[in-house]
């Protein structure tokens, strides 16, 4: 069946910020989805809230909403632009859930949309639970055996069936209260009878436990016509019980045997045709039981995943892109294999490499927090590794986790016995896989390890050899380790840094040494079918192999872009997008482009970005080997966040071409003495600082800078340890706790600007002169992350006379720093004096929705400025236009996913992701943010108001807004009072813990809709935390500065009027280079 | 401890352990270095590879690889050990086995041994540590040739000289090697599948079954669907077999270049229009043959489980197991009937053209009528299956057996059922509904519960 030529438009939904669980693969999903679509001559237009992402890049779409992804929102696009169809598998859960409530409405029915590529019913067996298991039943496919007991009897004819262990679960309970695992009659009898008794409706579920069972998943695509393949198994290292986003996965599977496998195959196929997936990409798990093989299937997703970007990584199948022209009408045998031009891309990829992924986690961040992991997602980014074997594999990818390892060899945990590791072991944690290692290398037996953490046998076995081998290596010098021993160690992934620190010596030294052997890498291609026929695609991998290099390189002129690794929060996927600009950027300019990273989330690693893709970690010897082969005439560090930036100097002096800013320039920038030296002569204020190692220095520092003090380690990323002081006590504390978080290294103190206005700027400069890309002023006063920060663009409340001082402040930095690209700098202004907090020369979180709001893509010029062009020829916008809109980003905050931690947002950044909303006035910008993080903004209702001292002089005014709103307002002891004086009718509640009617109980009983909470400091803090969490769980709007209460009490006004405008970025200023 | 040399000493301390040298030298005198991992000696063989990334216990144990050196494409091999259900002869016949990283400690609730055991029991030799992909890259440019692998003889130059007097692969009979010595009833059905596999149907049919080196898991198949199976040698004479009076006779497929099977082939010849007829891989080359088709060497084969076929007569893609290093010309078996072709009357060199057209061509065969082509592989346009009009007769080139590999065209063998029952659209089947048939997924189909 050929294109579908009674389709013209296609609306795509893609899936909004990234959350925990649906991240920037959706970007990569959604980004192939368009460029395909409008290649084919489609007219496409997206909705996606998220400005970091390259598929909202107004050439990818004809149309770009950079709105909200709610049904209100979409409705309204689809009014407008009466597209002729929906796309909706691309774009995650949120994207489905949108088109399904769209589709239950009638909405598309009334418009004649066509929902493609899925249908609702389709969608609702896939989901719903008591549709998916009839359909199971059906086809004679195994669910998880369970039964709901309203008594104990009830439970024991239940157990009776399928056997013990059993998982209880009593409906309806607070917060899952009653639960449990019985592992025998006694167990069972104790807990149902406890359940029934908590349960509102004397009911308990009773479920056979499939923890510690093998998980495996399959990616599987369908044509209309009825053809069907499984692009990918993958197998999950981490047994049941943990989220397979959370699992490390390895592709493809390694421990079935062909009938096992074939079974799986043929059921997740069935599932497909049952279900009524019609075209795309589904993904399909499923449980076995590692003693009899018995298999279970958990569940499946009826559209493109966050595992079918893994897969399309793995195999070079790019499932979101043949699922968009599936959609749109062609069979799997009409489109062509991408990577062989020869082929049909209706066929199972054959892979010749093993793969392996391992989740990021960032636990740290969220003190307080369980760091179980279970089946509830936490992890915020992932690395993929490619090798021949598991052992190359996992080597790569630990080194790859950017999280101190430099591979499988762990020194963490040299202080702990046996008996204390394996106790760890037994709770799975990110940090068990590191344990693992540590405990083989400590002489725990495997089986011990299987034992304790229900991990296939075989796993545990390539792991323990790769630690044999660390163990011998680590038993020689290096002159005893000859060419081919020095092979062998390689072919077990292990790292030239490992060797070094096991044979007592230098990373640069032990590199020197192997080339010396002649033990060289080779390069080797992802081709989608092992090498049986040939491909022109670039997309390679080391290993150290006997046989011939698959890397030819042209006469083109060649750039090598280093990416940003896994994602973290502080490092996410505003780095990719300016590596990708920067490719694309060049490629227009006529190099040939090199891309290096190791997160499969990202469109940097799609094999389509860049004219040659290394799927290799970032790290000094990994990008030298690259470089080995390619000899870039130039490579760039600057756009990839901290990860590449790290490798600078190592880069340069092992004479790598680096362009842009100097490592020189960066050191100068990085170095606070250096820095604040150069700000001196400059005349530019900044705050006061000073530096201590130990509690009696620091507190020396702060009697001369004074209180508030803003804290943190060095050598530290992302704001982790950061911390604001506002007397000798706190910083006694945090003194102690500092010394926890990086003993080796000394203690920062800043003079807190507390109260202060927060800027951001994003420059170019090329040496010579210096263009201000954007000056974003941010919302939540100083004190609050950057990231954490909401921000506008232009300002809302900076004259234009000071915008034109801060453009003076940064071209002098730019300048004199020698910055080739992008710079950041962060202002403070306190009492009219705009201090400068930090500069960075490189690509900053912001730059992609700077570009997005003014039309002037930045990271592209970046890139040209490095390559020698110069902004004078570029013909740019003039810097101090006042454009008619108003762009905000808003951070989106994680705190659904780590209960216990406090959602206070402080100088620690916390968040995921960012959303961005444009409107012709700020408060309505404003507010489309909130609307895009899915806060339904409260229309009436109590109001819970508790300030802190600091805030009490500064609420009223929004105190008495959010009465004029038709909101009644509830308070605690002196904000009441306070309210009170300014004549603002209140009702006084108990705190937390006062007597009956305290406010906890408003918020259980519902009746509070809106809450403004300001903490300080530690004491207040105790109180709010819970209030907090409470407004968390019950999900009540809440709002913990004033600055933001501000901003949501003008945009509920402005809202309530008339609703914003939706606008499409091609209908604003668009620069054409 | 000293003694032994640093890369000897890393070894020990893995699963590894240390292992004896081994070689691979390519007639073009191309050298692969390695280790030993199975038994210990010297063969020859036609190197040749495999691109499925799971049952390699099935691809070395499939007698359609005697006088082969396999290549597995997927570098570790022996991670879930061995089941011997899992087999198709209890006797492997390849020539050797090349693989880039060999597993000592497997692990999986069915093995019962690790594969180096398998090997060496069987004095199957095997070399690990190939740069496999690279071997692989050479065989698919330079195309198939013979090869020789040896733990004793570590010199390449004289290895090419063994080599050099060895006996070629083209135009030998293989198919005698393998097949069985007399005939014999075929009645076992794995115990170890019975958690995946449905219980057999009750006997319907007899078929005589060629064994030119048949893979248990065909034979395996024929009983699941109801067939009382009898294995006949594969020079059987057509008077015998019909002596025999059965319901279907069974080609299966075989080791080596079908032009050197003239034992089978001209008896099939015999048989055609007598009784229904059902060929896979060598038994498809046999009608071909039997047809007066011509056979072509190809480049360097298909041996996998990925290998996309359409149906023809119901536009759908089956992904396929296939192994076979020699493929029947069309064209060869007369010329178009242009009427039952959708009006074209010259050939095309690239079948595909028909997959476009979306028309299951007919030719005009001198010796048994009509032959339509029923499908066609859509990596590289060869034929993959065709279909007797005037007498009861079908074949294709690939596994529907698949073992290892998909299930997708099991179907395949309800044709086969279909043909002994008369009906005439045998071929026509929604594999998205004939695919789950036979599989048991552990629980109770609901509508088998209704029917009780």
């Amino acid at each position: 069946m050929p294109r579908r030529d009674d389709i013209k438009s296609i609306l795509v939904i893609g899936s909004g910020p990234i959350v925990i669980g649906q991240a920037c693969e959706f970007d990569y999903s959604g980004a192939q989805a368009c460029k395909v679509l409008k290649e084919d001559g489609f007219r496409v237009i997206l909705v996606n809230s998220n400005p970091a992402t390259i598929m909202t890049d107004p050439v990818l779409a004809d149309r770009t909403y950079v709105e909200p992804i709610t049904p209100d929102f979409v409705e309204r696009i689809l009014r407008l632009e009466k597209p002729d169809a929906i796309l909706p598998t691309l774009g995650g859960q949120t994207g489905l859930n949108v088109a399904v409530d769209l589709a239950q409405s009638g909405v598309l029915d009334e418009l004649g949309v066509e929902m493609i590529g899925c249908d609702l019913e389709a969608i609702e067996r896939g989901e719903d639970r008591k549709l998916f298991n009839e359909c199971m039943v059906e086809l004679g496919i195994e669910t998880a055996r369970s039964g709901y007991a309203y008594s104990v009897e009830d439970a024991l004819r239940i157990v009776d069936e399928i056997g013990y262990p059993v998982v209880l679960r009593p409906s309806f309970t607070l917060g899952g209260a009653g639960g449990g695992i019985a592992h025998d009659e006694e167990e069972l009898v104790r807990i149902v009878s406890q359940g029934i008794e908590l349960s509102q409706t004397g009911e308990v579920l009773v479920e056979e436990s499939i923890e510690g069972w093998k998980e495996f998943e399959m990616e599987v695509m369908r044509d209309a016509a009825g053809n069907g393949i499984i692009v990918c198994s993958i197998e999950n290292l981490d047994p049941m019980g943990i989220h397979t986003g959370d699992s490390i996965t390895v592709a493809p599977a390694q421990t079935l045997t062909d009938i096992e496998y074939q079974r799986m195959r043929v059921a997740s196929l069935a599932v497909l045709e049952k279900v009524g997936v019609e075209t795309g990409g589904s993904n399909v798990q499923f449980a076995l039981d590692p003693r009899t093989g018995r298999m279970i299937i958990i569940e499946m997703n009826p559209r493109v995943s966050r595992s079918s970007a893994l897969a399309s990584k793995a195999t070079g199948f790019p499932i979101a892109k043949v699922a968009a022209q599936l959609a749109v009408g062609y069979t799997l045998d009409e489109i062509q294999n991408d990577i062989t031009h020869a082929t049909p891309a209706c066929f199972e990829p054959s892979i010749d490499y093993c793969v392996v992924k391992i989740p990021r986690f960032a636990f740290e961040k969220f003190k307080d927090s369980d760091d179980t992991l279970s089946t509830r997602m936490r992890a915020v980014g992932e690395v993929m590794a490619i090798g021949r074997t598991f052992e190359e594999s996992f080597s790569k990818a630990m080194r790859s986790m950017e999280d101190g390892h430099i591979g499988a060899l762990i020194h963490d945990y040299d202080d702990l016995t046996k008996e204390e590791l394996e106790e760890r072991l037994s709770r799975p944690t990110p940090e068990r896989i590191a344990i693992i290692c540590a405990a083989l290398a400590q002489g725990v037996s495997p089986e011990r390890i299987c034992s304790l953490t229900s991990i296939d046998r075989f796993f545990i076995d390539r792991i323990a050899d790769i630690v044999s081998v660390e163990r011998v290596v680590g038993e020689m010098q290096l002159m005893d380790i000859d060419a081919e021993a020095m092979r062998t160690i390689k072919r077990f992934g292990i790292s030239d840094a490992e060797i070094a620190s096991l044979v007592g010596s230098d990373e640069r030294f032990v590199r020197a040494y192997r080339l010396g052997l002649g033990v060289k890498p080779v390069f080797k291609t992802v081709d989608t079918c092992a090498a049986e026929f040939a491909s022109s695609t670039e997309y390679h991998y080391k290993t150290y192999e006997d046989g011939a290099n698959e890397v030819s390189t042209g006469d083109k002129k060649r750039i090598m872009i280093l990416g940003a690794g896994p994602n973290r929060i502080g490092q996410g996927i505003e780095f990719d997008y300016c590596c990708v600009h920067a490719s694309y950027a060049l490629s227009d300019a006529g190099y040939e482009t090199i891309m290096v990273n190791c997160n499969p989330e990202t469109v940097s690693t799609d094999y389509d970005t860049s004219d040659k893709l290394y799927f290799e970690p970032l790290t000094f010897e990994d990008v030298m080997d690259i470089v080995d082969v390619e000899h870039p005439d130039g490579v760039i560090v600057t756009l990839g966040g901290q990860t590449p930036l790290k490798l600078a100097r190592l880069l340069e002096e092992a004479g790598v071409p680096i362009i842009g800013t100097s490592p020189e320039s960066i050191d100068l920038a990085e170095d606070r003495d250096r820095f604040a030296a150069l700000l001196d002569v400059l005349d530019i204020a900044y705050p006061a600082s000073g530096m201590a190692s130990t509690l009696e220095e620091a507190q020396i520092v702060a009697g001369k800078i004074g209180y508030p003090l803003l804290v943190r380690p060095s050598y530290v990323l992302g704001g982790r340890g950061m911390a604001i002081v506002y007397d000798g006590g706190q910083l006694e504390r945090y003194m102690e706790s500092a010394a926890r978080v990086s003993p080796d290294h000394p203690v920062y103190l800043d003079r807190f600007l507390e109260g202060a206005v927060e800027l951001d700027l994003d420059a170019l400069c090329d040496g010579e002169s210096v263009y201000v890309g954007g000056i974003l002023e941010h919302i939540e006063m100083a004190g609050i992350h950057s990231g954490d920060s909401a921000c506008c663009i232009p300002p809302f409340a900076l004259p234009d006379s000071i915008q034109a001082r801060l453009r003076k402040i940064a071209k002098e930095l730019a300048l004199s720093l020698g910055v080739k690209g992008l710079l950041n700098i962060q202002f403070a202004i306190k009492d009219s004096i705009i201090y400068v907090i930090e500069a960075n020369p490189r690509a900053s979180r912001t730059v992609p929705f700077v570009s997005k709001a003014t039309g002037v893509p930045l990271a592209k010029l970046a890139a040209r400025i490095m390559v020698g062009e110069k902004l004078a020829d570029m013909g740019l916008p003039c810097e101090e236009r006042h454009p008619d809109y108003y762009c905000v980003k808003e951070a989106v905050m994680p705190w659904g996913r780590f209960p216990g931690s406090d959602i206070v947002l402080g100088p620690e950044m916390r968040s995921t992701g960012e959303v961005m909303g444009i409107a012709r006035n700020f408060p309505s910008a404003y507010m489309k943010t909130q609307v895009a993080i899915d806060y339904e903004t409260p229309k009436g209702g109590c109001a819970f108001i508790s300030v802190n001292d600091r805030d009490k002089r500064n609420f009223i005014s929004i105190a008495r807004d959010i009465a004029r709103l038709g909101f009644d307002i509830l308070a605690t002891g002196g904000t009441a009072q306070a309210l009170r004086a300014a004549g603002l009718p209140c009702e006084e509640v108990g705190k937390i813990y006062q007597g009956s009617d305290t406010v906890m109980d408003r918020i259980a009983k519902g009746e509070i809709t809106l809450i403004l909470n300001t903490p300080l400091g530690s004491t207040t803090r105790d109180d709010g935390y819970y209030l907090r969490a409470a407004a968390v769980r019950h999900g009540i709007t809440y709002m913990t500065t004033l600055a933001a209460a501000q901003a949501m009490v003008a945009g509920m006004e402005v809202m309530r009027e008339a609703q914003p405008d939706i606008i499409a970025l091609q209908d604003l200023p668009q620069w054409e280079g | 401890m000293l003694s032994l040399k640093a890369n000897e000493r890393i070894l020990a301390a893995t699963s590894k352990g240390t292992a004896a040298p081994a070689i691979l030298v390519l007639e073009d005198g191309s050298v692969y270095r390695g280790t030993s991992c199975g038994a210990c000696g010297t063969r020859t063989g036609e190197i040749c590879f495999n691109t499925s990334l799971v049952g390699y216990l099935e691809v070395i144990s499939d007698p359609s690889y005697a006088g082969q050196i396999v290549t597995m494409t997927y570098p570790q091999i022996g991670n879930y050990g061995v089941n011997l259900d899992d087999v198709q002869r209890d006797v492997p016949h390849l020539s050797g086995l090349v693989v880039h990283d060999m597993c000592e400690t497997p692990s999986s609730w069915r093995n019962v041994e690790g594969l180096p055991d398998y090997l060496r029991e069987h004095d199957i030799v095997a070399i690990e540590g190939v740069d496999t992909r690279d071997l692989v890259r050479h065989v698919r440019e330079a195309g198939a040739m013979q090869a020789i692998l040896s733990t004793e003889e570590l010199s390449s130059e004289r290895l090419l000289a063994q080599l050099a007097e060895s006996e070629a692969f083209v135009g030998v009979n293989q198919v005698e090697r393998v097949s069985c010595a007399e005939e014999h009833a075929f009645e076992d059905l794995p115990a170890s599948h019975a958690f995946a596999k449905e219980a057999p149907k009750s006997t319907e049919r007899n078929v005589i079954a060629y064994d030119c080196g048949a893979k248990d898991a065909i034979l395996q198949d024929l009983i699941r669907r109801g067939c009382a199976v009898t294995v006949v040698p594969w020079n059987t004479s057509a008077d015998e077999v019909l002596a025999l009076s059965p319901d279907g006779v069974f080609l299966s497929n075989g080791p080596g270049d079908p032009d050197a099977v003239e034992g089978t082939y001209r008896q099939v010849e015999q048989l055609m229009g007598k009784v229904p007829i059902f060929g896979i891989c060598l038994g498809h080359q046999m009608l071909s043959k039997a047809a007066g088709a011509s056979i072509e060497k190809l480049k360097y084969g298909h041996r996998g489980g990925n290998q996309p076929v359409m149906n023809l007569i119901t536009g759908r893609v089956e992904i396929t197991a296939q192994n076979h290093g020699f493929g029947q010309i069309f064209s060869s078996l007369g010329p178009l009937v242009p009427e039952l072709s959708g009006g074209k009357a010259e050939h095309f060199d690239d079948l595909r053209s028909w997959v476009s057209l979306r028309v299951a061509p007919v030719v005009k065969n001198d010796l048994f009528g009509r032959i339509r082509l029923t499908h066609v592989n859509l990596n590289d346009g060869t034929p993959e299956g065709m279909q007797f009009i005037d007498i009861p007769a079908f074949s294709v080139q690939y596994h529907p057996e698949a073992s290892p590999g998909p299930a997708d065209s099991e179907y395949l063998f309800d044709a086969f059922m279909g043909l002994m029952a008369g009906e005439d659209d045998y071929l026509a089947c929604d594999i998205a509904q004939s695919r789950t048939q036979g599989w048991d997924f552990g629980a109770e189909r609901s509508n088998d519960a209704k029917a009780r």
